[in-house]
C-alpha cells in the first residue's frame, strides 16, 4: 500500500497525540510504537527512526513520558517508555481536542465516519 | 550484519553529546535500526537494498541531527541521598522519606514482608499491653486511690488465708487506730427490690455510713447515711445506685423520699450513689449496716474492710497498729482473736493481684514475639542491604556521607514501621476485642476497662519506634561501611558473603531460634497443665445437668419449717417435669460458694494450741443431690429425710478429704461428729463420697461435710436438675412452676455446670492458648527467617557452588554441605534456647498445677519440633543450591 503524503503540520500536531495514547496502556519501546503506529493504520501512517526518537525524547523532556532501560533473560536490553500522571493529563486534553476538531471538520465537509 | 551502533554514532558526532547521553541514544537507535534491518529481510528484501533503506530512514534529510540538537533530556539518575538544597533536617528527612517510599514501592512484596511481621509483633503486643494497662496502670476510679487499703482477717490455723473481718474486730480497729484518717467496712448480697408493682433480684451493700467519705465519694443527689442511722434500731433509709437510678427511674431527681420495698422491708431513698461507688462492686442499692458494736455480739467474720491510711504512713505501720489493737481485745475476751489477725493489702491487688503474675508473663511472652520479629527483619534488611550495595555505593560515590546514608536506610526502617504500627495497632485493637469478650461477665471488677488511652498511645508510638531502631540499626551500620570501588567494579552480586556479615546474621537466626524455642516451651507446659486441669475428675458428672438460685425473703418465710417445705415442694414439682431426671436442691453447688464451720469427731483428742483446725465447708442438700450431681459414694449412702426433722440432724455426709482428715485410714461410716465445742447430739456418718472439686478444678479441695435440708433450714438454695434432654430446655418449664408457686420470686444464676466449670477455667484457658498461639508466631516467624538467609546465602554462593560442581562436586555433597551449614545454626540456637528455658520456666511454676517446670516430654518434643522445622526451612534452599546447573551458574559472569 502507497503511503499517503499528509498534510506536515497536521501530522506534527497528531504525532504526539499518537504516541502518547499507545504507551497510556503499558510502557513500551521505540520499535514497538513506530510499528504500531503502521499496522493499526494500515500503513497510512508511518514514522521513522529520524522523526520518532527526536519525539520521544522531547516527549520525555517535558516530563510526559518516562524512559527506562530494562533487561530481560533471553532478550537484549530495551528502553521502554511509560505514560507519566502529567502526560496521562496531557492525553485526555488532547483528545478532547481532536474529538472536537474531527468533529467540526466533519460537520463542515460532511464526511461520515464509516 | 552492519555495525548498526557504529553506524549511529558517525551520524551524531557533529552534536557533541555528552558521553553516557550518546552512549545511551546509540543504544536505543540501533537497536531499533537492527529490529527494522530483521524485519525488511524477512518481508524477503535484499541485503543491501535493506541497508539502503535504512540509513535513509535514519538520517531523514538531516532531520535527526537536527532535530536531536534541540532537545535536552533530564539525567537518568537522581543523585538519590544528597538533598538538593542545603534545606533544615526537616528537608532532608522529608527527601529521605520519599525515597523510602519509593523503595517501599519497587521492592512491593519485601516491605510487605516487613510490614505483615511488625503488624504481628506490635498488633500482639498492643491487645496484651491494653489488657495489662486496664487491669493495673489505670487509676481506680477514687481520688488518692493508693491510700486505700483492703482490711481482712487471715487464720492460717484454719486453713484460710482471708475469713472476713467480725464486727467487735472493726469497732476497736476503727476507734483505737492511730495510722488510718478513716475506716469502713460493708457486706452485700442479693436482695428482692419491688417498687411500682415491679419485682426484681437486685445486689445489695450493707455498708457503714462512712464509707462513702473514706473512698472520697459524695452523693450525687441527696445526702449520705448519718451515724445515727448506722446503729442497731436505725431508720430504714437507702442510697440508690448510679446505674439503678437510671435504669428505674430514668434519673429523675424527685426519687430522694420515694419509699421502696427491700425484701419486704420499706426503705426511704436519701440519695443517689456517684457512678464511681464501685465497692462494693456492682451493687445497685445501699443501706446501713447498722452492726452491733457490743463484743458480746459477734455475728462472724461477715465483713469486708477498706481503710485510707495517712498519708506518710507506711503498710508495716498501719499493720502493726491494727495488729496490736487486735491481740489487746484477747484479754478482753474475745479469745479467737489468738488465731485471727488482721491482714492489710492495697486495695487493688486483693481483687486483681492473681492476674498481676500471669498478665506479667503474657507481656513477657508477646515482648519475646516483638523481639523475634525485629531481629527476623533485621536479618532481611541486611540480606537486602548486600544486594544494595551498589546502589549505596553509587550513592557514596556522588558524595553521601556515611551518616547521611545510615539516616537514609533508617528512614526507611521508620517508614515500614510506621505502616507495620498502625496496622499493628488496628490488629491489636481487634485482638483485644476478641479476648475481652473471652472474659465471663462479672468476673473482673466492673471498673476495670480495656479501651484505648494516652499509656496505651504511648506505649504503641513506643515500641514501634524500638522496632524500626532495633531492626534498622545494625543493616544500616552494616551497608554504610560498603566498599565503594569493590561494588561498583563488581558486576553486582558478590561471589561469597564476607565473613562478618556471615557471622552477624547467623547471630541473628541464632537468636530467633532460641527465643522461638524458650516461648515454645513455656507454652508447652502451659498448655500440657491446662490439659492436666482438664483431666481431673471433678467428682460428679458435670454433663446435662443445669442449676438456677432462689432465695426466700425472710419477711415472708419466716419460719424455717416454711423454707424446707417450700424447697421440698418445689424439687417435688420439678422432678415431676418432663425430660428432668432427678432434681434436688443445694445451698452450695461446685463453684457457688463457701459456708464453713469447726467440726469435731467423737472420741479426738481436744486441740493443742499448735494443732491446725481447719474449716469445713458445710452444704446443706435434700437428698437427691449426690444422684443429680453425679457424685460418687465411696462408701455408704445419702442420708434421707426419716433420719431428720425441723429440730435435729441425726446423719450427715462427708467427702474423701473429711474422712481422710478426721479418721486417717478407718472407715467413716458410723462415726459420729458435731459443731467444734457444741453440746448438741452427735451426728453419723452415713457416706462417704468421693470429693467434689469445689472451688474449681485447679484448687485444693477442703474437707466438706453435707447435711440434710429436713433438718436445717435455708433462705437460698440452688436447684440441680438433671436432664434426658438439652438442659436449656427446662428453663421456661421451671419459671412456670417457681411463677405458680410464688409470684415475686425472681430465679437467678441461671446456669448449666458446664458452663459454671468452663467459665471457672477462662483465666487458664485463656492465658494457656494466647502463649500457645505466641509461640506458634514465634516458631514460624524464625524458620521464615532461617529460610530467607540460608535462601541468601545460596543465591550468593551460585558461583562458587557451580565451580565445585564442574570440578566433579556431587549434589548429594552440596545438599549435605549446605544443610550442615544451616543445621549448625538450628543447633546452636536450640541449645541456648534450651539452656534459657532451663531458667526462665521458673518464672511459670506457680501457674502450672503440678506440671514439672522441666518436664522433660515437653522440652523433648518442643526441641525436636523446632529442630524439625529449622530442618524444614533448611531443607529447600539446600536443595536448591544441590540442584544447581555448572553451566548456567557460571554464565553469570
Amino acid at each position: 500500500m502507497a503511503t499517503q503524503p499528509l498534510d506536515r503540520e497536521l501530522k506534527k500536531g497528531s504525532a504526539e497525540l499518537l504516541i502518547l495514547s499507545l504507551v497510556e496502556s503499558r510502557p513500551r519501546h521505540g520499535y514497538e510504537i513506530s510499528k504500531l503506529i503502521e499496522e493499526r493504520s494500515q500503513g497510512t501512517l508511518r514514522f521513522q527512526v529520524a522523526s520518532l526518537y527526536p519525539l520521544l525524547y522531547r516527549l520525555e523532556a517535558r516530563g510526559w513520558i518516562q524512559g527506562r532501560w530494562v533487561e530481560k533473560t533471553g532478550q537484549r536490553r530495551r528502553r521502554f517508555y511509560r505514560l507519566t500522571p502529567a502526560g496521562r493529563k496531557v492525553l485526555a486534553l488532547q483528545r478532547r481536542g481532536w474529538q472536537q476538531f474531527a468533529e467540526a471538520i466533519r460537520r463542515i465537509t460532511g464526511i461520515e465516519y464509516a | 550484519m552492519p555495525d548498526w551502533k557504529q553506524i549511529v554514532r558517525e551520524r551524531l558526532d557533529g552534536l557533541k553529546l555528552d558521553g553516557a547521553r550518546e552512549i545511551e541514544i546509540v543504544d536505543e537507535l540501533a537497536q531499533h535500526l537492527e529490529d527494522r534491518y530483521d524485519a525488511l529481510r524477512a518481508a524477503g528484501i535484499a541485503e543491501s537494498q535493506a541497508h539502503n533503506q535504512i540509513l535513509e530512514e535514519l538520517t531523514g534529510n538531516g532531520k535527526l541531527a537536527e532535530e536531536l540538537r534541540k532537545i535536552r533530556r533530564p539525567p537518568a539518575i537522581e543523585p538519590m541521598g544528597v538533598p538538593k538544597q542545603r534545606g533544615g533536617l526537616m528537608s532532608g528527612f522529608v527527601s529521605d522519606l520519599k525515597i523510602a517510599f519509593r523503595n517501599m514501592h519497587t521492592k512491593l512484596s519485601f516491605s510487605l514482608m516487613v510490614v505483615g511481621m511488625l503488624t504481628l509483633g506490635v498488633g500482639g503486643n498492643a491487645a496484651i499491653f491494653s489488657i495489662f494497662n486496664g487491669l493495673f496502670l489505670r487509676p481506680m476510679p477514687f481520688a488518692d486511690a493508693e491510700q486505700l487499703i483492703d482490711l481482712d482477717e487471715t487464720a492460717p490455723k484454719w486453713n484460710l488465708k482471708y475469713v472476713g473481718v467480725s464486727n467487735p474486730d472493726f469497732f476497736a480497729w476503727r476507734k483505737s487506730n492511730s495510722t488510718f484518717d478513716g475506716m469502713a467496712v460493708f457486706a452485700f448480697g442479693s436482695l428482692n427490690l419491688s417498687d411500682r408493682g415491679t419485682a426484681q433480684r437486685v445486689l445489695g451493700g450493707n455498708v457503714t455510713y462512712d464509707l462513702l467519705p473514706v473512698l472520697g465519694l459524695k452523693p450525687v443527689i441527696g445526702r449520705n447515711f448519718t451515724s445515727d442511722e448506722d446503729k442497731p434500731g436505725g431508720a430504714k433509709v437507702a442510697m440508690l445506685g448510679y446505674d439503678l437510678w437510671h435504669r428505674l427511674y430514668q434519673g429523675d431527681r424527685g426519687v430522694l423520699g420515694r419509699v421502696l420495698q427491700l425484701d419486704n422491708e420499706s426503705y426511704t431513698v436519701i440519695g443517689v450513689l456517684p457512678r464511681e461507688a464501685v465497692l462494693p462492686d456492682r451493687v445497685d442499692v445501699w443501706t446501713p449496716l447498722a452492726a452491733d458494736p457490743d463484743p458480746k455480739k459477734s455475728n462472724g467474720w461477715y465483713l469486708s474492710g477498706v481503710g485510707r491510711l495517712k498519708h506518710g504512713v507506711s503498710m508495716e505501720q498501719a499493720s502493726a497498729d491494727l495488729t496490736r489493737i487486735h491481740k489487746a481485745m484477747i484479754g478482753e475476751g474475745q479469745k479467737v482473736n489468738e488465731i485471727t489477725s488482721p491482714v492489710l493489702t492495697p486495695l487493688r491487688e486483693r481483687y486483681l493481684g492473681d492476674y498481676r503474675s500471669v498478665s506479667r508473663i503474657l507481656l513477657g511472652g508477646v515482648a519475646v514475639v516483638l523481639l523475634i520479629a525485629c531481629v527476623n527483619i533485621a536479618a532481611l534488611m541486611m540480606v537486602r542491604g548486600s544486594s544494595r550495595a551498589r546502589e549505596i555505593a553509587i550513592r557514596t560515590a556522588i558524595g553521601a556521607s556515611r551518616s547521611r546514608i545510615i539516616r537514609q536506610l533508617l528512614t526507611e526502617n521508620l517508614a515500614l514501621a510506621l505502616a507495620g504500627g498502625i496496622l499493628g495497632v488496628g490488629l491489636g485493637s481487634l485482638c483485644l476485642r476478641a479476648m475481652v469478650a473471652l472474659v465471663p461477665e462479672g468476673t473482673l471488677p466492673s471498673w476495670i476497662a480495656f479501651s484505648m488511652d494516652a499509656r496505651f498511645a504511648i506505649f504503641c508510638v513506643a515500641i514501634t519506634g524500638a522496632a524500626a531502631l532495633i531492626s534498622g540499626l545494625l543493616p544500616a551500620f552494616q551497608a554504610s561501611r560498603i566498599d565503594t570501588r569493590g561494588s561498583l567494579q563488581d558486576s553486582g552480586v558478590r561471589s561469597t558473603l564476607t565473613r562478618g556479615r556471615r557471622l552477624t546474621l547467623g547471630s541473628l537466626v541464632v537468636c530467633e531460634i532460641g527465643l522461638a524455642l524458650m516461648l515454645s516451651v513455656g507454652a508447652g507446659l502451659l498448655v500440657q497443665a491446662f490439659r492436666k486441669v482438664l483431666s481431673v475428675d471433678p467428682g460428679y458428672r458435670p454433663e446435662n445437668v443445669i442449676l438456677f438460685r432462689v432465695n426466700l425473703p425472710d419477711t415472708t418465710y419466716k419460719k424455717p419449717e416454711q423454707c424446707i417445705a417450700f424447697f421440698e415442694n418445689l424439687v417435688e414439682r420439678m422432678r415431676a417435669v418432663p425430660g428432668v431426671k432427678s432434681a434436688a436442691a443445694t445451698s452450695a453447688p461446685p463453684m457457688g460458694g463457701h459456708w464453713g464451720n469447726f467440726w469435731e469427731a467423737e472420741g479426738a483428742k481436744p486441740l493443742g494450741p499448735n494443732d491446725k483446725n481447719p474449716v469445713v465447708l458445710q452444704v446443706v442438700a435434700t437428698p437427691g443431690y449426690f444422684d443429680a450431681l453425679g457424685m460418687t459414694f465411696l462408701a455408704g449412702r445419702p442420708f434421707n429425710d426419716q433420719e431428720s426433722d425441723a429440730k435435729f440432724i441425726h446423719t450427715a455426709v462427708v467427702n474423701e478429704t473429711f474422712a481422710k482428715y478426721y479418721w486417717k485410714n478407718e472407715s467413716a461410716i458410723g462415726k459420729r461428729v458435731r459443731y467444734q465445742g457444741s453440746t448438741g447430739i452427735w451426728i453419723q456418718v452415713v457416706g462417704v463420697t468421693r470429693d467434689e472439686k469445689h472451688y474449681g478444678l485447679d484448687q485444693e479441695m477442703k474437707p466438706s461435710i453435707f447435711l440434710p435440708l429436713h433438718g436445717l433450714s435455708r433462705n437460698s438454695m440452688a436447684i440441680v436438675l438433671r436432664t434426658t434432654i438439652e438442659p436449656q430446655m427446662l428453663v421456661a418449664p421451671a419459671r412456670q412452676i417457681l411463677r405458680q408457686m410464688d409470684a415475686d420470686l425472681p430465679m437467678y444464676d441461671v446456669r448449666t455446670m458446664t458452663e459454671r466449670l468452663s467459665r471457672s477455667l477462662w483465666a487458664r484457658r485463656s492465658y494457656s492458648w494466647l502463649f500457645g498461639a505466641f509461640a506458634i508466631v514465634a516458631v514460624v516467624l524464625a524458620s521464615a527467617g532461617i529460610y530467607g538467609v540460608i535462601s541468601y546465602a545460596v543465591s550468593q554462593r551460585t558461583q562458587e557452588i557451580g565451580i565445585r560442581m564442574a570440578l566433579g562436586a556431587q549434589p548429594g555433597q552440596v545438599l549435605r554441605q549446605t544443610l550442615a551449614g544451616g543445621m549448625l545454626l538450628v543447633t546452636i540456637g536450640v541449645v541456648i534456647g534450651f539452656l534459657g528455658a532451663l531458667g526462665a520456666v521458673r518464672l511459670l511454676q506457680t501457674l502450672l498445677f503440678g506440671v514439672s517446670p522441666r518436664d522433660p516430654l515437653i522440652f523433648t518434643a518442643v526441641i525436636i519440633g523446632v529442630a524439625a522445622v529449622g530442618l524444614l526451612a533448611n531443607f529447600v534452599p539446600a536443595r536448591r543450591a544441590a540442584s544447581i546447573d555448572p553451566m548456567r551458574a557460571l554464565h553469570f559472569e
